[in-house]
């Protein structure tokens, strides 16, 4: 920071004359910038540090994965396995957080110099180099300060995604919208792809070393339902009902324990099952949830009306399965369409004021103000769980989402879902019957064998 | 026979309203003997270039009705006949000049040759009107002549391109039909619309028009020519399932039925031929995948779904009708030529692009089948034109003589038991029906359930608040 004042003053320091009409002097210290929305800080801008390691790194490839690797990966898990897993990581984990950075560093400056994205970059930038340093992993001694270093991070980096959120809504003045959503979808995916190496490997070393776990099983047992994160037998129905009770509880928290709400019905293959990151679906079928039932909630309708139900149709194929979601909710305005993706549209400012209430998308439940039992813990009582999975000690990144009250809106939920789904080769679509109700469709490839979506060098390279 | 194909409006009851004997017996009804008695001048290579190099309008809803409420005075006559004059000829114009760049070995197919031929031909009889003004109504009876037989010489076009296109496929990418395909038969939606809405003005027009010898207590008219100002969807919907169910019971032995819900009740401005054939294209898709998916007990739902008005809306400012969607902008030509018709800079020009009325009211019509889905190597191929799950051998006997498949192409309209006997034709359904869909700004979705079924979002837009 110093060295940067003191660049500053050298090389562009004009005679400072302090008579009373001469008001030009260049404040080092910080540069206000009123603007009608909002009150920018441009704080002397983060220090720009050569750094040939980062270049290094910049040029090497990330090599994707998909979800059948990681699931034959964890499956017979020895000691030397789980070498191997922390030595994926620790190469996988710099190569792409260095891409991120230099994605960040080759912003507008005026863009970086907001001090959410300063903050962000920051953290990236400190992670990179804690990551890189990392040595080879050799015994489970290793593996096991390794793993402190991850779970340290992965705390740390919890305020990303409002940071980002908030700080690339302010750039819509100096940017437009298409370039800001490009930048959101290849941060947050390459966000998840970070998350879900580094949290697999963690929960492979948690059933290593639990107690229960024989290190000389090599063989498979047949009736293990997870492997680390991924829980191979998601049925979608249990899922939705689960995700519908939880938002139902959560919607009559914020609306009255006695409001009609309307009732999801499941119809279609209620069989189907497939392996898919858990916390992933159940975050994806969740925000479609709350979105219909909020909507159907907030149309005018008489005091005895029952509001018209959800319908969920499920639909599997040998490669996929699909779920429709079909409400009566009023459907979405024309003129909202374009912008449903989009991560920079509008409602800006109530917006950034929702995105600061929620200081940390993890599960430090404790820090929203919810009456009665924590939402986290009503979320785990309606989901189902194998016994086999402890997921109460471990939150994940996205319980906090999950479980946030309804009133707040972040604006962000539909896009997000779609970076999600779209992670391992899924899709989500939306048509809009205006006026009556909304369809969303939800594909999942259920072979598990696409890999990973992450923007590639070349494409972002690309123009 | 019936080879006209009249707009619904002119097939139906209303026809005895605006037309009394005493006109209908003036024969403003053609038969190829007035072809001959046209007057014509022939077409020089020079008159088709500077036609075609004019720019083209999109056409609005509102262009069609602005000429005001039947029955039109004379006044109001005169003006529509001079606006249709004003419009046409340099479409046809582009229409030759599109054509003219289809591979030489494409053209002298004699299916695609005669649709050639007939273009020229109509310009011919256009071009001794293009000097001067239409200013008598001798004129214009004259006028309205020369557009009966536009719509006569043309009624065919579709199912003779398609056969001229399907004995050239050894010489033209499907790529490249298909994207031929879609220009010219949007433009010639709008170039026929023009000319049968000046027909149908000039049938219920006051001089045309005998109003003493017709019950004059009559209400007026809900039309304003082929515009059906209180167009019902749901009415639509139950004549075209009727139909088609026919159609199915005669094939298959069972009838799905149709399910309505939403807002049954609502209705809009629009033309009612157009949606009947889209309606009509997209329950054959629907019934067709329901009944052979074993699933005929199940109900094909249909959701109509009016938009909604909110005030001051932006919806004005992002409802455009631009040239790509009408089929005016004769990109396919590049494709052959290689350079680009001189007024390719239009589509840049916001003056071309005209936003609908304000509040232009709409309808969201969304058809919900348990068909079982699109293959997925299907889906790639579902807007081609002549892609067709039938095999090739059922598509080209359907082709061949008078077969039941070419009267349903010839006809706009479903056309009650006229011969619609198949339920899969030529692969010209979804493709024509968005053609028809998007001419006004509006569209097709298909959402693909594959191993449940299938849901169709039409879209479309009325024409603005009148007075």
């Amino acid at each position: 920071m110093h060295s940067f004042k003191a660049a500053v003053f050298s090389c562009s320091a004009p005679r400072i004359s302090f008579t009373a009409a001469s008001r030009s002097i260049i404040r080092p210290a910080s540069v206000r910038v009123r603007s009608a929305h909002c009150n920018t800080t441009i704080k002397a801008a983060p220090t720009w540090r050569p750094s040939s390691a980062l270049d290094e790194w910049v040029q090497r490839e990330a090599r994707p994965i998909s979800l059948r690797q990681l699931t034959f990966f964890g499956r017979s898990l020895t000691e030397s396995r789980l070498i191997d897993s922390a030595n994926y990581c620790r190469e996988e984990l710099p190569i792409r957080i260095s891409h991120r950075l230099r994605d960040i560093q080759t912003l507008p400056y005026v863009v970086v110099a907001n001090s959410d994205i300063a903050h962000v970059l920051e953290l990236y930038r400190t992670a990179f180099e804690r990551f890189r340093r990392v040595p080879v992993v050799r015994t489970v001694e290793d593996n096991d300060s390794y793993c402190k270093v991850l779970q340290e991070t992965l705390k740390e980096h919890a305020t990303v995604i409002p940071k980002l959120a908030i700080g690339m809504l302010e750039a819509t003045k100096f940017m437009n919208y298409q370039e800001i959503d490009k930048f959101m979808n290849t941060m947050l995916r390459s966000r998840i792809s970070r998350r879900v190496i580094a949290e697999q490997h963690l929960a492979l070393t948690e059933t290593f070393n639990s107690p229960w776990h024989f290190p000389h099983q090599s063989l498979l047992d047949p009736n293990t339902e997870t492997v680390g994160e991924i829980f191979l037998r998601c049925n979608a129905k249990e899922i939705v009902e689960g995700c519908g009770k939880t938002t139902s509880e959560l919607v009559r928290r914020a609306y009255g324990i006695n409001h009609p709400i309307p009732e999801i019905k499941i119809k279609g293959h209620l069989e189907a099952t497939f392996p898919y990151i858990l916390s992933h679906l159940e975050y994806i079928i969740g925000e479609l949830l709350r979105n219909s039932i909020q909507a159907v909630i907030e149309q005018p309708r008489s005091k005895d009306e029952t509001p018209p139900p959800i319908e969920v149709t499920i639909c599997e194929t040998p490669q996929q399965v699909m779920m429709r979601f079909s409400d009566q909710a009023g459907g979405i305005p024309t003129e909202i369409l374009p912008n449903l993706w989009s991560f920079s549209n509008s409602r800006r400012a109530k917006r950034i004021e929702n995105l600061n209430r929620v200081p940390k998308l993890l599960g430090t439940m404790h820090e929203l103000q919810v009456p009665g039992k924590s939402t986290h813990e009503i979320h785990m009582e309606n989901a189902n769980k194998s016994k086999q999975t402890d997921f109460s000690n471990y939150p994940g990144s996205l319980s906090g989402l999950t479980s946030r009250p309804p009133d707040l809106r972040l604006g962000i939920g539909l896009p997000m879902s779609r970076v999600y789904a779209e992670y391992w080769a899924g899709s989500l679509e939306l048509h809009s019957l205006e006026g009556f109700g909304t369809d969303v469709f939800l594909q999942i490839s259920k072979l598990g064998n696409k890999n990973e979506t992450l923007t590639t060098r070349a494409s972002m390279d690309a123009v | 026979m019936s080879q006209i194909p009249r707009p619904l409006s002119l097939q139906s009851q209303y026809f005895g309203r605006w037309c009394p004997l005493s006109v209908r017996k003036q024969s403003v009804l053609p038969s190829s003997r007035y072809a001959r008695r046209l007057h014509t001048s022939t077409v020089t290579d020079d008159d088709i270039a500077r036609l075609a190099s004019l720019p083209l309008h999109p056409l609005t809803l509102a262009d069609l009705v602005k000429h005001g409420r039947p029955p039109l005075s004379t006044q109001q006559l005169l003006s529509s006949a001079n606006f249709t004059l004003s419009i046409l000829p340099a479409r046809l114009a582009h229409r030759i000049r599109s054509l003219r760049n289809l591979p030489f070995i494409v053209v002298s197919n004699p299916n695609i040759s005669q649709i050639h031929q007939n273009y020229l031909h109509s310009l011919s009889t256009l071009l001794p009107w293009a000097e001067k003004d239409i200013k008598t109504l001798e004129d214009e009876v004259k006028f309205a002549e020369v557009m009966t037989d536009l719509v006569q010489t043309h009624s065919n076009t579709i199912s003779i391109l398609a056969r001229g296109f399907l004995e050239s496929r050894k010489y033209i990418s499907p790529k490249d039909v298909t994207r031929f395909l879609d220009e010219h038969l949007r433009a010639r939606i709008g170039t026929r619309l023009i000319a049968e809405q000046h027909l149908a003005l000039h049938m219920s027009s006051q001089p045309h028009y005998d109003i003493s010898e017709e019950d004059s207590s009559e209400a007026p008219s809900d039309f304003i020519g082929v515009i059906d100002t209180k167009l019902r969807p749901a009415k639509i919907v139950q004549h075209c399932e009727a139909i088609v169910s026919e159609i199915c019971e005669l094939r298959y032995g069972v009838r799905p039925h149709v399910v309505i819900n939403g807002v049954p009740d609502y209705t809009f401005a629009h033309i009612p031929v157009h949606l009947e054939y889209i309606i009509t294209e997209l329950l054959k898709n629907s019934f067709r995948a329901t009944v052979e998916n074993g699933m005929e007990r199940e109900p094909i739902e249909v959701t109509i779904a009016p938009f909604t008005q909110e005030n001051g809306s932006r919806f004005e400012s992002q409802a455009t009708v631009n040239n790509s969607d009408q089929g005016n902008l004769d990109v396919v030509s590049k494709t052959f030529t290689g350079h680009s018709p001189p007024e390719s800079t239009l589509n840049v020009d916001s003056e071309h692009i005209r936003p609908l009325a304000r509040s232009t009211p709409g309808v969201t019509i969304r058809i919900r089948d348990r068909g079982g889905g699109i293959a997925p190597e299907n889906y790639a191929h579902i807007w081609d034109y002549s892609f067709t799950t039938f095999n090739e051998d059922e598509a080209s006997s359907t082709l061949g003589g008078v077969s039941p498949g070419i009267e349903a192409l010839n006809t706009i309209s479903g056309g009650g038991g006229d011969g619609v006997h198949s339920l899969a034709g030529l692969g010209y359904g979804l493709p024509l029906g968005r053609a028809y869909a998007e001419y006004f700004g509006g569209s097709i979705k298909v959402q693909n359930l594959y191993g449940w079924g299938t849901d169709v979002y039409l879209r479309l837009r009325g024409v603005g608040k009148l007075d």
